[in-house]
């Protein structure tokens, strides 16, 4: 090869994919946050499928005009034929399909991972809930307890009751990682977390304090969650309490009701 | 309104049946043997016979739809070349080159053969929707005889139309012969439309029937006419009329890509070569015409009936339409490869090969953002990852503002392809030539912005404003190209040239470009039929007549792309060995076309079929 | 030529190979034929409700607009505060209690348009049997309400004159009645009711039934036997939770039969 690598369509088109890899892979990902903007690692199959189209754009490029083409092909006859790049060529051989092969391999090969399935982590509340015989509607609910009473009390009540009840799931730093949380998947959920608590009203976490995994909604499933549904053995102000001790304990604040309405897409 | 208990139970009784999935198929021919049918005493009653016929191995829906599917690709083929044949004809008559003419004979010879593919593939449909529903085709036919007896009756004219203009080609070639044998051409296509009308008001019928039409109407109280101008009726005219053209043009490429292929003369292959790039133009241009026609018929399905519309677009069929995006991506990739490798033979188009590139960068985009799905697919860590089923971020590009603005991008792309195409080896001489080119330019850059404006804004609106959008965006698109290419016209007269186009000096790979498009239309029209009819989900008549057979539930994707496949090897296996048939009994015609395009084809080089950009 | 015609096929095959590899590669969804239902009229409100929970989520193709989108009035959860479905059903038009109100948005969905929304629903007695309705009804209305539809709902529809469109054309069958007369006090033995409920005199365990009729009216009596933790009789409140909600699946023409003898104990 006289010419630079990146001069040669050929090292041009490897650079494409690279570069094109590279973005899908983790710019899409790392990039947008840079900028304010969400996002998250990307699929594998999207990944795959917007390759695909790469490769198939490059492929085009390199063969839609005649020189391009014949420059393209050159290296690769010359490793195929050329006397001087036995070595080369007899690792090409060698290594593409090992490479195959373990492609292959990673792809069959038995995983303990569940099989991919659809959830919804947060689903819609009802409007109304039936709380140890009597109607509560959820529906603009704010956490009574924080109007009446001393808050410092409730909070104090509010431990006594995760510590007795909730610790061994959710752990004493209200992490998620209590002695329980490795046995169970999904895993107990992380009050840390800035996608959980933060982003619900209290009354949503009422709602699944008292009706845990049995009572969520058909949109949520399929579900393993192991909560216990609570109201048959807290009373509504201690659930009420307890929400206090998270949100207090964690430093969130509850969503309110005023800013709802930011609805999501359809589709 | 209130039906007892009684009439529910007679409701989930099977009900008589028919194909609830005939492909895509309009049932040509299902009259042809409609007169016998209706002479069998037993069909006369509709309730008589409650059972469905069998077929071996791959079950009777399938032996029907491959029957049905197969059927209207012929069918597809012979009604969409003659669109064209008579164009090129009048293409030769009234510019007086030859070559044009001898192109529009050669559509016609492979018409001749896969009339009677067509025909026979139509006997098999009737015979086995006989056999196999029995009872939902005599309830067709008790609506539907009248038409019935009268599409026979056009297949007679029609047939020996089509005799007519082919044999009687070289007889009246001259003077006022020619205009007759001109409007032979044209009774031709009158024929086939009609044809395909009548057998489209069937299956619009089960698909769309009139409102007042239930489940207790006897099938003699419907009104013919009602039945037939059902809700859908007319927006399947059009977008199959507007298909079989796109359809016929491809198939036309991949006989020209396997001729030139296959040719031992330069002659020969430089004919060849002309050939399949008409084709392909032809195929492209009308391509480009089709979303607005499907734009029309998915509203007509939504106004019919909101669920059905729904199921279509969002519910178990949404998938298909990351399919479909994936096809169309396809078809816009190999038809710009096909231009842009084509610029190698024109002297002055190396002035435009370094665009190409950027063009190809922004269908890329494209195809990547318009295959985006809403919905991923994704193991169970990743979606954790994610946060839900949506990625937070490439989501965005799944909706529907995002992928209308990609589209339209890469239909100007192409279009602009085509443009430089056309410009390549001409050098315009009128004095305003810098001025229109500017404006050429310009009339771009504002149909983008006006694209990428809605796209973007559709973001901040409210869907039923959002839908309105994409309107504006296919205007703007279709403005800018009626404008351009009315420069372009104008602008091209008497423009010298920087020499002619080297017909024949095509690589080989560029002709494999055609097969696949020619390959992944008829894919896509297989699979755009199994969402017309998959539609009617486990109806026959949607809501008036259930489907109660064993293959009531309408299948998966993985199912039927199976049986497209299927259905598409068939296809092309058979036109192949009937094109290989033809060429055994071909005169050396080519030869004296080939000289023809070699010498002749100078003056008139890149005119071929501009109206279709 | 040969080799010509080989790579021909590969490429044709080879696109269809593509092709049909990503339609399998993606979720395979089969759209299913909707069960067809059969109920005879001493058909439990348990059956009737899950019956319809199966096709509003199913084949009813209910979910395509009545999911938690905004084509169409929220059935699942909460609807812009007026609450759940089956709460908000009995005040939604006067004169029509909840069962009416549902069972005609379904058969003329133009009657009662919720406002804000577009006419777009059609009549569902064109997809749907009349069982499949009246089930989709009890459905609802088990969505925060009580189910009052019963057997004798379909029952009757065989007889009773459409409220205008097209009258059915086949002969009305023999309606499938309960199969001998209903005898309340063998039913309260029957389920054990009277082990706690005297039917008269002292009671052992719960309220007696004399005088019951005086102080609930029917539908009152119903909701109690359905779920007996809805309120309780006075001097009974320590006794809330201890009679089992079981009492669901009693036949409905059953229950309605105990229902009506209670209320007639005056």
């Amino acid at each position: 090869m006289n010419t630079k690598p990146w001069k040669h369509p050929l090292g041009q088109a490897a650079i494409v994919v690279v570069l094109a890899y590279v973005l899908f892979e983790w710019g899409i990902w790392l990039l947008p946050p840079l900028f304010g903007v969400a996002s998250a690692p990307v699929p594998a199959t999207v990944v795959l499928q917007y390759m695909g189209t790469v490769v198939v754009g490059v492929l085009i490029w390199v063969s839609d005009s005649e020189e391009r083409w014949k420059q393209f092909k050159a290296p690769i006859h010359r490793v195929m034929v050329d006397p001087r790049q036995k070595v080369l060529r007899t690792a090409l051989m060698v290594t593409i399909p090992l490479l195959v092969a373990f492609m292959t391999f990673d792809r069959v090969r038995p995983t303990v991972s569940a099989p991919a399935a659809l959830r919804s982590v947060h689903p819609a509340p009802p409007g109304q809930i039936d709380f140890r015989g009597e109607t509560m509607v959820l529906n603009g609910l704010e956490n009574p307890l924080r109007h009446e009473g001393d808050l410092e009390e409730h909070y104090e009540e509010g431990k006594r009751i995760y510590v007795q009840n909730c610790m061994p799931c959710h752990g004493d730093a209200l992490d998620g990682q209590g002695h329980f949380a490795s046995a169970f998947n999904p895993a107990p959920l992380s009050f840390q977390d800035p996608g959980t608590i933060v982003q619900l009203t209290e009354s949503f976490v009422f709602w699944r304090i008292a009706k845990g995994g049995p009572g969520l909604p058909r949109e949520a499933t399929p579900w393993d969650s192991a909560m216990p549904a609570w109201e048959d053995l807290l009373t509504a102000e201690e659930i009420w309490q307890v929400t206090i001790y998270l949100y207090e304990q964690t430093g969130w604040e509850p969503r309110t009701w005023e800013e709802e309405g930011a609805e999501g897409e359809e589709h | 309104m209130f039906p007892g208990v009684d009439k529910t139970s007679e409701r989930n009784v099977p009900k008589p049946g028919m194909t609830w999935r005939s492909g895509a198929g309009p049932i040509l021919l299902l009259g042809a043997l409609a007169l016998l049918v209706m002479a069998e005493p037993a069909f006369a009653q509709v309730p008589a016979g409650r059972d469905y016929g069998d077929f071996p191995v791959i079950g009777g829906r399938a032996a029907v739809w491959i029957a049905a599917q197969v059927h209207l690709l012929f069918a597809a083929f012979v009604l969409g070349v003659p669109m064209f044949a008579v164009v090129t004809e009048a293409i030769g008559m009234f510019g007086g080159d030859e070559r044009y003419d001898k192109l529009s004979k050669e559509f016609t010879r492979l018409l001749l053969v896969a009339y009677s593919a067509t025909a026979i593939w139509g006997g098999i449909l009737l015979f086995l929707l006989v056999t196999i529903y029995p009872t939902l085709f005599s309830y067709l036919a008790q609506i539907f005889n009248l038409s019935m007896w009268i599409y026979v009756g056009l297949f007679f004219f029609e047939s020996f139309t089509l005799y007519l203009y082919y044999y009687g080609w070289d007889r009246w070639k001259k003077g006022r012969a020619k205009w007759f044998h001109w409007g032979l051409g044209i009774a031709l296509n009158v024929w086939g439309t009609i044809v395909m009308f009548i057998a489209n008001g069937w299956l619009t019928y089960m698909m769309s029937p009139p409102a007042d039409v239930t489940v207790d109407t006897a099938p003699q109280m419907i009104q013919l006419w009602t039945a037939l101008t059902n809700a859908t009726w007319m927006p399947i005219n059009i977008h199959r009329l507007i298909a079989n053209v796109v359809f016929g043009g491809a198939v036309v490429g991949a006989y020209a890509a396997y001729r030139f292929l296959a040719a031992k003369s330069d002659e020969e292959r430089a004919h060849y070569d002309w050939m399949g790039y008409v084709g392909n133009m032809i195929a492209i241009g009308a391509l480009i015409v089709l979303p607005f026609a499907g734009y029309w018929l998915g509203r007509e399905i939504y106004e019919f009936n909101q669920q059905m519309g729904i199921t279509m677009m969002g519910g178990f069929m949404s998938w298909l339409w990351i399919i479909q995006a994936f096809l169309i991506g396809i078809l816009f990739l190999a038809g710009n490869y096909y231009l842009w490798v084509g610029m190698g033979r024109i002297p002055g188009a190396e002035r435009f090969m370094p665009y190409t590139k950027y063009m190809l960068a922004v269908l890329i985009v494209g195809v990547i953002v318009w295959a985006t799905p809403n919905t991923m697919i994704a193991s169970r860590e990743e979606f954790a990852a994610m946060g839900g089923t949506h990625h937070p971020f490439l989501s965005v590009l799944g909706l529907m503002s995002g992928k209308n603005t990609a589209v339209n991008f890469m239909i100007l792309t192409t279009f602009l392809s085509f443009l430089l195409y056309r410009r390549a080896n001409k050098e315009p001489v009128v004095p305003w030539a810098r001025t229109g080119t500017i404006v050429q330019g310009a009339i771009f850059i504002i149909a983008s912005a006006v694209v990428l404006f809605y796209g973007i804004y559709g973001y901040r609106v409210p869907t039923i404003v959002r839908i309105g959008f994409s309107v504006y965006q296919v205007l703007t698109v279709l403005a800018c190209i009626i404008g351009v290419i009315t420069i372009d016209l104008l602008m091209l007269r008497g423009a010298t040239s920087r020499g002619t186009i080297r017909w024949g000096r095509m690589p080989a790979r560029s002709q494999y470009a055609l097969f696949i498009l020619a390959v992944t239309f008829t894919w896509l029209m297989g699979l755009m039929g199994f969402a017309r009819s998959g539609i009617r989900q486990h109806w026959h008549v949607f809501e008036v007549i259930r489907d109660t057979s064993p293959w009531a539930a309408t299948p998966a994707l993985g199912y039927s792309s199976v049986v497209i496949s299927a259905c598409v090897l068939i296809f092309f296996g058979l036109v192949a060995f009937i094109f290989w048939l033809g060429s055994l009994a071909e005169k050396p015609v080519i030869s004296s076309a080939g000289r023809t395009s070699a010498a002749g084809g100078i003056q008139s080089d890149l005119q071929p079929a501009p109206s279709e950009g | 030529m040969l080799k010509t015609n080989l790579s021909i096929l590969a490429v044709v095959i080879g696109c269809l190979a593509v092709f049909t590899w990503v339609a399998n590669a993606i979720p395979q969804l089969q759209s299913d034929v909707p069960e067809d239902l059969v109920l005879s009229d001493d058909v439990t409100p348990a059956e009737l409700i899950a019956a319809g929970e199966e096709l509003y989520n199913g084949g009813g193709g209910c979910t395509a607009c009545h999911g938690l989108g905004e084509r169409a009035p929220n059935l699942l959860t909460d609807h812009a505060g007026t609450g759940l479905i089956g709460e908000r059903c009995a005040n939604r038009v006067p004169g029509e209690d909840c069962k009416q109100y549902l069972h005609t948005s379904m058969v003329d969905p133009n009657a009662y348009l919720v406002e804000g929304f577009a006419p777009i629903m059609l009549d569902a007695s064109r997809t749907l049997s009349s069982v499949q309705i009246w089930a989709i009804v009890a459905y609802l209305q088990s969505l925060g309400g009580e189910v009052t539809v019963t057997g004798a709902d379909f029952a009757d529809d065989g007889g009773a004159a459409p409220a205008g469109g097209v009258v059915a054309s086949a002969p009305a069958a023999p309606v499938l009645g309960p199969t001998g007369p209903l005898d309340p006090e063998e039913l309260l033995t029957r389920y054990t009711c009277a082990t706690c409920h005297a039917i008269s005199g002292p009671s052992p365990l719960g309220p007696s039934y004399e005088g019951m009729g005086s102080r609930l009216t029917a539908d009152e009596i119903r909701t109690s036997i359905l779920d007996p933790t809805a309120s309780a009789a006075e001097n009974f409140e320590a006794m809330l939770g201890i009679m089992p909600p079981i009492f669901g699946n009693i036949p409905a023409a059953e229950l309605e039969a105990i229902v009506q003898f209670i209320a007639s104990q005056r």
